[in-house]
């Protein structure tokens, strides 16, 4: 356990010294909500509307922004072979590794969700659904962008790889996490079961992915 | 200064360890390499691994960190791998951003090998003053002397070494023997695939040659 969280600080400590910390997705996030009003055009109803969705939907793709980084750096720097020979083991390693980037680079993405809730014209409750729904689905989305960037590592335009793998994998965590904003924004009481829903997927994905990740890396290094 | 006459960490010997590789064959690719290989290395003993370039060292290396599975063939090691290994490939391993200071104080952390190792290994390898640089901007010798400190930080009897020497001036090469000597005394042993000659007192030779 102590070299889960050796693991998981380096980590954060990594993606603020080299990486910029959080400024990346947080930006992307931010520039995409930004834009999506002007095309879609001023009707308030509309805005608010579709707000929980692009949402959840714009923070998915900040994810992914990200994602060949995550073991691509690792892989070319050697440090995931002195990583594959710890006692610790590759999956707990990827599992504290992954939520450590998670941690530093995506925390603000609940918080711009609920600005952007409120900038959309969704009332102040919902919007809070649609940033607890966000904070509740950042575990997943990271993980399955972490198990695509670890097939991808090393591999010449992953990123290509990394979108084709990772994008279905996160269309439940889509679907729950706008759902619960969606819901609470037209006063369904499903919004809460949609939020359930959100963290199940995340608890079962911080629970298989991380051997995913492991074998992922394996095979590549091998 | 004392960098030149300062000692080596106080490290406690190594329980006996042995590595030994039968009839181990190995391809990269698709193209066999190696070919029904053998050797055994008993505690204080170093190897050194020759052969022209794309003959396989760097993949024997692979295979005995158990990165790479041999196609036929195994290899023993009386101790799991984790516990068993320290590896030094290709690249040092370092990140461009950290500086050497959190970088060594993370490895010896994760490997439960105490700090206080940490200074005179680096005096050991001339490396203090860049303690608070970051790794992007040392020049490779440099680099690689941080990476054998950090091997040595890994606290491992079983030192796989590829190119230990590659960028190093004759200092350092004067500097890594002695490194390895260290490593020896303590029962620690040692295998490098080497292009240079390395005058290492005592040690076996291996030379790989190109498959027909």
């Amino acid at each position: 356990m102590t070299g889960m969280g050796a693991i998981f600080w380096r980590e954060v400590r990594l993606a603020w010294a080299g990486g910029g910390g959080p400024a990346g997705p947080a930006a992307f996030f931010l520039a995409a909500i930004t834009l999506a009003p002007l095309a879609i055009g001023p009707d308030p109803d509309l805005l608010a509307a579709a707000g929980p969705g692009l949402m959840a939907f714009a923070a998915l793709l900040s994810v992914l922004q990200s994602a060949e980084r995550l073991y691509g750096e690792d892989f070319a720097d050697g440090t995931l072979d002195l990583y594959a020979l710890l006692p610790l083991g590759l999956p707990l390693l990827s599992l504290a590794k992954t939520l450590g980037q998670g941690v530093a680079t995506l925390w603000p993405l609940p918080f711009i969700a609920l600005l952007g809730g409120l900038m959309y014209g969704v009332p102040p409750l919902p919007s809070l659904m649609l940033a607890a729904a966000m904070a509740a689905a950042i575990p997943a989305l990271v993980l399955l962008a972490g198990f695509a960037g670890a097939l991808a590592a090393g591999v010449r335009r992953g990123g290509l790889l990394i979108a084709l793998i990772a994008t279905p994998m996160m269309v439940p965590v889509l679907i729950f996490a706008a759902g619960a904003g969606r819901a609470g924004f037209e006063g369904d009481e499903r919004a809460l079961a949609n939020l359930g829903l959100t963290a199940a997927v995340s608890l079962g994905t911080i629970a298989l992915a991380p051997f995913g990740i492991a074998a992922a890396i394996r095979s590549r290094l091998g | 200064m004392l960098s030149q006459t300062a000692d080596f960490p106080e490290m406690t010997p190594f329980e006996p360890v042995s590595l030994a590789v039968d009839g181990v064959s190995l391809s990269r690719g698709g193209l066999r390499l190696v070919s029904d290989l053998g050797f055994a290395l008993t505690p204080g003993e170093a190897l050194l691994l020759t052969g022209a370039n794309g003959t396989g060292k760097t993949t024997l290396m692979r295979a005995l960190a158990g990165l790479v599975r041999p196609d036929a063939g195994q290899v023993r090691c009386d101790r799991p791998v984790e516990d068993a290994i320290a590896w030094l490939g290709h690249s040092d391993g370092l990140k461009p951003g950290e500086s050497l200071r959190l970088a060594l104080r993370f490895w010896a952390d994760i490997h439960g090998t105490s700090r206080k190792a940490i200074l005179p290994l680096m005096r050991q390898l001339d490396i203090v003053p860049l303690i608070d640089r970051p790794a992007g901007q040392l020049s490779r010798g440099q680099q690689r002397r941080a990476g054998l400190v950090r091997a040595a930080l890994a606290n491992r009897p079983v030192w796989l070494l590829d190119e230990p020497a590659g960028p190093l001036d004759g200092a350092g090469r004067d500097r890594l023997a002695r490194l390895v000597a260290w490593h020896r005394g303590r029962g620690g042993v040692v295998l490098a695939a080497t292009h240079q000659t390395l005058d290492w007192p005592d040690v076996k030779h291996l030379a790989l040659k190109a498959a027909a």
